[in-house]
Order: structure tokens, then C-alpha cells, then sequence
């Protein structure tokens, strides 16, 4: 008895969202058992995490106004990968535009923060933070137009460049290197969220960084220049094939580059609202939302909408285990990464199932 | 789901905003319900180095004073040297109720200071930092170099015996922090009162730990400079067992090291962390739910106790050491414990073949030659050894 793999040619909206629904589902099963091996009781686990400690906490407006500060950036980085991975450019340097954009917004904040009024030197950061990331990211696309280089293994070796370059600024105390504190002995970022940080309104106790709207007004403007403007229409053909949309007339070089620029510099925002909120630099800025903002956007299949379902979902994954795992001993934060990984594996797999089917082979060999 | 979400969220939001209102302060606490809260740097689960030291001393220190760690020890484990994400793991904390943070790691040390001033009612208590305040804040450290001179004598006492003077020592960093240069510096002297001809030749990692390089830098430190015994300052036992598989011998640190090294391991310069926590806990204690009392309870915002408080000491010599060296640690040990000598002042300690010791002026100088302190002069400041010491004494070369 044998079994062979047929392509589907359709798969209804309803079952499509079955698959993804039970493979999430599945994935928490995977878990429950882990944590049930564990001495924990699942449930208890689940709930904490889902509710994100917010139940019977005196101070639950400051869980989740720290929750969005998890949200905004991957949302973001999300959203900009995705940009790239249409057009499949394998944009994965997210960490190392993140980081760039990040240091460039700390140079701006420390440098011009105490000459300037706050909203001026708030968007020269944001201007900062996309052009340093911008060519950082446009930089390779650069090599790829026009020596054919591998992008993927190019933007992940320019990960480790950023990041060492921002530890070496972390750690180096020198004449020179305005991002560390005079008075401190030892290396320690200089702190300037008195000189440059993002407004916030108040909602009663409740503080609503304004970094959240403008990220959830730039999702909806990515989302229309992707589907009703002339260059998302080119960026969806180059990603289908680059021949077609050469033998269309169109100029495929100047879209990759133009459409890379966009990608990395959007992701330098992220970094610019990171570091706008956070209000100091550091070696951990980017909360690995370059790798993560992969996942999620690949787990949304690049829809613009999707990814913010996602975006929130997994940074409830994220900020929901650190605050369950601060009660249960036996669990340490770094849970919310296996079940990240069971998600996005068993998700890969409920994809696998939408594309094709199972048959059994008849006797006979006859279908 | 997003609705689904929305709603939980709304909900928690409205509870917690008429919970609010009420009954913030004024609630008494006694030992039996004090709540803890810790901020790690790496995981709660780890089985050895610097996470693990800070936990089990948590865990011990709770014990000492009958407190449960099931019940009343809340931990937010892997948090990164991140300012926004110490907050966050603060505010974590603080919504548990905890009665007292302790954040273990340097780089806290902003988050920390801030976050002592945005919740009054809760004590913050930051180790390695030089930062306080006068009512809920302070800072917490051990004189590891007091530890690090007793393992130096036990190293000295054995380049004697072999008659090799070259002596090896793997740093995290070297002058670039003042934990490291005075580690290193309670070492080299530790080693000079027993054999005043040895050389103390120190490899910089770099990193507070890097197992590969803390393996590669010690073999280096064997093979390239001869050295006979490996001391260290890194996380992991890799540099003893790199001394065991050439045969030489070394002296640990943080924890005993005897187990991974038997046939190399003199002695280890060790931390007893749950000394310091046993003390705040019952100064946290004894505050009443008074969070403001605790620096007065602690006797000032800067706890930074020795040998004298058995926070820091040697690990029990194995029988690799030296003839007598049990006799001359167990001197040195009391002219410290009894505080009428100290290791960075103008009075140097020799010690005799028979494991007696003498005291005699002398300059303390570094090894640009520079004089540190003159002879018969009294010990550096604490403020020098725990913030500003970038040097090292003579006899030591960084290669």
C-alpha cells in the first residue's frame, strides 16, 4: 500500500485557514506536553502567557504599553522585509539595517538632541536612521544588479559587521565616541531619552507611544503601493520573473535598487522608533526582530494585513512567556522561542498540505 | 483571535484600573511573605557560571532566612544589557508584587537607578554597580581580590615547589574594568608574597566568557610562555582543564573548580553570593514595608563585604598545593578577617618555606613604575578598587 502527493489546483479561503488554525493549535499541543514534562500546568502556563500577566496586575497599562514597544519594530521590520521578499530579494539583513539605522538615530539624538527642538531632531533621527539603513540594505542590491552577487549571504554576513561595529562602539571608551557615558568608568551607552523621545498620549495612566499609530498608518500606505500603485504591480512581476518583466519594458535594475532602498530604509524607522522609545543605544537594540520579522512575514505569506495579525500574535508569544515564565520556575524566557519554531514548522507544514494532497495509490496502480 | 484579544486586554486593562486606586502602599511585610523578584542575565536554568552563582545564592540566602523559592521568588531570566528591556522586566516584577529586585548584571546599572525613583515602595539592589540612593537603591560587591591574593599564594607557593616562575592568567578584561585589573593585581601580589621572582603574564579574552578562547589562551600561556600554574577570570573551567591536560597546575574562580580538573586544581578564589542576599533579604525584612528604611537597614547604600563576611574566599586546597600552603593562607586569611592588613596597601606579606608570614614597608607600584601607594601607606580606596583601577602592578605583563 503506497501513497503518492497530488498538487491541488484550489483551496477554499475556509480550509486554508483550518490548516493555519490547527497547526498553531498543534504547535501549543507541542508545547502543553513539554510543559506538562516539565512539572507545569499547561493551562495555567497558557493563560498567563495569552493574558500577558495583565489579570489582577496593579500596573497592567505599563505591561501593555511595554508589549507595544515589543510590537511596533517587528510589526514594522515585518512589513519592510516583506517589501523585499515579494519581489524575492532575499532581503536577511534585517539585524544589520536595524542596527545601522539604530546608531544612526543615537548620533543624531546625542549629537543635535540638546541644540534642537524635540520634534526637529525626532525626524532628523527617523531621516537619519533610513538613509544610514537604506544604503546599508540598497548596498548589496547594488552588488547583486550589477555583479549578480547572493543577496541572502551577503545581507546575513552584514549582519555580524553591524553588530560588531555596534559593540565595538559600545565598549571602546575613547576621546572620540560620544555614544558612552563620560562620568561612568566603565562602557555604558549615554542615555538620551530626556533630548529625543517620542511623544506619547495619555490615555488616563496608560500611555500610547505615537510610534503606534504611524506604524499602523505606514502598514496601510505599504499596503496600497503594493496593490494599487504602478511599483507594487512591478515589484509582484519582478518577483514572479525578472525575464517577464524585462521583456515588458521594465527597467528590472532600477526596481530592485529602488524597492531595496524602501525595504532597508523602512526598517532603519523601525530602528529610529526603537531607539526613540528605548531613549538609549545598546547591544541587544534590535530584540532580534531581523530574524524574527522573517518568520512573521513569511508565516503571512507577505499580505500587508496579515502581517500585523501575525506581528501581534507572536509578540504576545514573546512578551506572554517572559511574564508567565517570571512565575514558574521550571520555564525560563527562552520557551517562546521553541514554540516560535513549532509554530513556524508546523505552519510550513499546514502550507505543504494546502498545496498539495495525500493519495492513497489504488490497487491496480489506477488512481 | 484579535477581538478575542482585544477583549482579554480591555478587560485586564479595566481591572487593573480600578484595582489601581486602592491599596498601594501600607501593607506590612514580615518574612513569611516577602516576595523577591531577580533580573538574570542569562538563564535561571543554568547548571554553571555567573547566573548560576547570583541563583543559588538567591535560592540559599532564602532558605538561611526560611523563605520558600517556590512560592515567593519571581525571576525574569535572559535579560539582555538593554535598558528598555530591564525596565520592562522591572515593571514585570513589579506587578507581581515583589517587595525587593535584585539585578545581577553591570548593565542594569541605568534601568536600575531609574526605576528606583519610579517605584519608592519597592528596594532595588544592583550587583557590581556603583550607583545608590539614600533610601531604596543600592549597590552590592564582594573584595574578590582578597580571595584571588589567598589562591595567588597557593600559585606562588607551587611555582616555588616547581621551581618554575612563570605564572598564567586568563582575564575577561584587563585594565578596561576595575573588577578585572584588581583581580589580577590580588593575584600577582598573592603569588609575589610567596615567590618574589615570579612573572604574572596575562591574556585578555575580551569577553566575560568565551569558552574556546578561555581553552586557546591558556594552552597559549603553557606553551608560548611557559607558564606553570593558570590562574583565571572567565566564566568557564576551560583553563584547568587545559592546565590538567598539560600537566600544569591552576587556581579557579568563582566556583570550586576541584571536580573539573582534580589532578591540576589548587584552590578557587569563590564567591558566596547568598551571604549578601541572606543580608538584604532580612534588611528588606526588617523595613516593615517601609521600602525607604532600606539603606539605613543595610548600613549604607554600598554593601561590599570580604573575607570578613565570608562572602568571598578559597575553596579547600586540594593535595596538588604545596607544602605549608594551608598554613600561610590560613595567616594571610586572618590579618584580613581581623582587618589589620589589606592587600593594596604599603605593607607586603612574605611568606617563609614553613608557611609563616611577615609583614614589611614596601611601595606599592605598578608596572610602569609608577608608586600606587608608598611604603607604609594605607590600603587604595574602595572607590579605586571597585571603580577606577586601570593597572597593573608590577611583575604583571599583559601579552
Amino acid at each position: 500500500m503506497g501513497f503518492h502527493i497530488v498538487k491541488r489546483d484550489t483551496c477554499p479561503l475556509w480550509k486554508k485557514a483550518c490548516f493555519y488554525v490547527a497547526a498553531v493549535l498543534a504547535a501549543l499541543v507541542v508545547g502543553g506536553i513539554l510543559l506538562f514534562a516539565m512539572g507545569v500546568n499547561p493551562f495555567a502556563y497558557y493563560s498567563r502567557m495569552f493574558t500577558m500577566g495583565m489579570v489582577g496586575n496593579k500596573i497592567a497599562y505599563k505591561a501593555f504599553e511595554n508589549y507595544l514597544k515589543v510590537f511596533v519594530p517587528l510589526a514594522l521590520t515585518s512589513v519592510a522585509l516583506s517589501l523585499a521578499f515579494k519581489m524575492r530579494f532575499w532581503n536577511i539583513g534585517g539585524e544589520g539595517q536595524f542596527i545601522l539605522g539604530s546608531v544612526a538615530a543615537a548620533a543624531v539624538a546625542l549629537k543635535l538632541g540638546p541644540s534642537l527642538p524635540s520634534a526637529v531632531t525626532l525626524v532628523l533621527m527617523c531621516l537619519a536612521a533610513m538613509l544610514a539603513a537604506g544604503l546599508y540594505g540598497v548596498f548589496v542590491a547594488a552588488l547583486k544588479v550589477r555583479f549578480g552577487t547572493n543577496e541572502t549571504l551577503l545581507t546575513l554576513m552584514l549582519n555580524y559587521v553591524a553588530l560588531y561595529l555596534l559593540i565595538f562602539l559600545g565598549e571602546t571608551k575613547a576621546d572620540w565616541n560620544f555614544f558612552l557615558q563620560e562620568k561612568s568608568a566603565r562602557p555604558v551607552f549615554e542615555d538620551f531619552s530626556a533630548l529625543a523621545s517620542f511623544p506619547r498620549i495619555m490615555l488616563g495612566k496608560f500611555g500610547l507611544n505615537i510610534c503606534v499609530i504611524l506604524t499602523f498608518l505606514i502598514g496601510a500606505l505599504v499596503f496600497v503601493y503594493l496593490k494599487y500603485t504602478k511599483h507594487g504591480y512591478e515589484i509582484s512581476v519582478v518577483g514572479d520573473s525578472a525575464g517577464t518583466a524585462h521583456y515588458a519594458g521594465m527597467k528590472v535594475n532600477a526596481i530592485v535598487l529602488r524597492t531595496v532602498f524602501l525595504s532597508a530604509c523602512l526598517i532603519g524607522l523601525a530602528a529610529a522608533f526603537k531607539v526613540g522609545t528605548a531613549g538609549v543605544l545598546s547591544t541587544a537594540i534590535t530584540e532580534d526582530v531581523g530574524w524574527t520579522g522573517i518568520i512573521v512575514a513569511w508565516l503571512s505569506q507577505l499580505n500587508t494585513a496579515v502581517i500585523f495579525v501575525v506581528s501581534a500574535l507572536i509578540s504576545v508569544l514573546h512578551f506572554g512567556s517572559v511574564q508567565a515564565a517570571s512565575t514558574f520556575k521550571q520555564v525560563d524566557s527562552s520557551f517562546a522561542n521553541m514554540l516560535q519554531g513549532a509554530i513556524l514548522f508546523l505552519v510550513l507544514t499546514a502550507d505543504f498540505f494546502i498545496r498539495f494532497r495525500i493519495v492513497r495509490n489504488q490497487k491496480g496502480g489506477k488512481q | 483571535m484579535k477581538k478575542f484579544l482585544a477583549l482579554v486586554m480591555a478587560l485586564a486593562m479595566t481591572l487593573s484600573l480600578a484595582a489601581c486606586g486602592g491599596d498601594v502602599s501600607g501593607e506590612q511585610t514580615a518574612g513569611a511573605d516577602l516576595k523577591v523578584g531577580a533580573i538574570y542575565i542569562n538563564s535561571k536554568n543554568d547548571t554553571a557560571g555567573y547566573t548560576f552563582a547570583h541563583h543559588s545564592g538567591i535560592v540559599g540566602g532564602m532558605k538561611d532566612l526560611g523563605l520558600d523559592p517556590e512560592t515567593q521568588l519571581f525571576i525574569v531570566d535572559e535579560v539582555p544589557e538593554d535598558k528598555q528591556q530591564v525596565l520592562a522586566a522591572v515593571d514585570t516584577l513589579v506587578g507581581q508584587d515583589v517587595d525587593i529586585i535584585f539585578g545581577i548584571s553591570f548593565g542594569y546599572i541605568d534601568a536600575m537607578s531609574e526605576a528606583a525613583e519610579t517605584y519608592p515602595e519597592v528596594i532595588f539592589s544592583h550587583g557590581t554597580g556603583y550607583l545608590s540612593n539614600e533610601t531604596n537603591f543600592n549597590n552590592y560587591f564582594g573584595r574578590a581580590y582578597q580571595a584571588r591574593y589567598l589562591a595567588g599564594i597557593a600559585a606562588g607557593l607551587k611555582s616555588l615547589e616547581t621551581g618554575n616562575n612563570n605564572v598564567g592568567y586568563v582575564a575577561a578584561y584587563t585594565t578596561a574594568y576595575a573588577e578585572t585589573a584588581s583581580g589580577i593585581n590580588g593575584f600577582a601580589l598573592g603569588v609575589q608574597a610567596a615567590n618574589p621572582n615570579a612573572k604574572v603574564y596575562v591574556k585578555n579574552l575580551g569577553a566575560w566568557a568565551d569558552e574556546v578562547n578561555e581553552k586557546a589562551y591558556a594552552e597559549e600561556l603553557i606553551n608560548t610562555f611557559g607558564c606553570g600554574v593558570i590562574s583565571q577570570h572567565c566564566d568557564s573551567a576551560q583553563p584547568q582543564i587545559a592546565a590538567q591536560n598539560a600537566g600544569v597546575f591552576g587556581c579557579g574562580y568563582n566556583s570550586d573548580m576541584t571536580a573539573d580538573a582534580p589532578a591540576a586544581h589548587l584552590t578557587a578564589a569563590i564567591w558566596n553570593w547568598n551571604v549578601y542576599y541572606a543580608t538584604a533579604m532580612q534588611a528588606a525584612i526588617d523595613c516593615e514595608g517601609d521600602a525607604s528604611k532600606f539603606v539605613e537597614k543595610m548600613g549604607g547604600p554600598a554593601y561590599y563585604g570580604g573575607l570578613k563576611e565570608g562572602f568571598v574566599d578559597a575553596s579547600p586546597l586540594t593535595e596538588n598545593c604545596a607544602a605549608n600552603t594551608d598554613k600561610a593562607i590560613a595567616a594571610a586569611k586572618k590579618l584580613m578577617v581581623d582587618g589589620e592588613w589589606d592587600v593594596f596597601t604599603g605593607v607586603k606579606l612574605s611568606v617563609a618555606a614553613d608557611g609563616t608570614i611577615t609583614q614589611a614597608d614596601a611601595d606599592l607600584v605598578d608596572n610602569a613604575g609608577n608608586v600606587i601607594v608608598a611604603a607604609g601607606g594605607p590600603s587604595v580606596e574602595d572607590g579605586v578598587i571597585t571603580g577606577t583601577m586601570n593597572y597593573l602592578v608590577a611583575g604583571v605583563e599583559e601579552v
